[in-house]
């Protein structure tokens, strides 16, 4: 029995180390994954709409309305 | 471009007016796709945007990209010019 639990317990220890590994980094050279996100306004804006007409800079920041 | 509510982004940018393009990412797609998303595993409401920077060209490809490891540290917009100047974009 305590056998047996053995390899379960390991494939979850595994499983969970998957599921918090951290995310691969994006690199230069590498294509920007597309998105969709919403606009003030209610607009829906697409990323692969905007590189269309030309390069874009994007700059994420922690919240609105703080020193960050 | 931030986690915050697009209600959020829309007063902010009328109290500001704001004249450039403000996204929300409200529900962490984009964020962790650009390894942008900073959390805590103390705190799993605690799920925030860092402070990066990319320049993606017209082909859609990442030319340029610098991510902040403390979020009070903001760039110089001219060192985000010269960036984009230099990628060739």
């Amino acid at each position: 029995m305590r056998r047996a639990s053995l390899p379960l317990v390991a494939a979850l220890l595994l499983t969970g180390l998957a599921l918090t590994s951290p995310v691969a980094a994006l690199e230069v050279g590498q294509k920007a994954p597309d998105f969709t996100l919403a606009a003030p306004g209610g607009k829906q804006v697409k990323l692969s709409d905007l590189t269309a007409k030309g390069p874009v800079v994007i700059f994420t920041f922690i919240q609105a309305f703080t020193g960050t | 471009m931030s986690a915050d509510h697009i209600a959020t982004l829309d007063g902010w940018t009328k109290q500001n007016k704001i004249n450039y393009l403000l996204l929300s990412d409200f529900r962490r797609t984009m964020l962790p796709a650009y390894d942008a998303l900073v959390t805590d595993e103390k705190s799993p409401i605690y799920r925030y945007a860092k402070r990066a920077y990319y320049v993606i060209d017209k082909n859609g490809v990442v030319r340029w990209i610098k991510v902040e490891a403390n979020p009070l540290d903001l760039l110089d917009p001219a060192e985000v010019l010269k960036a984009l100047k230099e990628s060739g974009v």
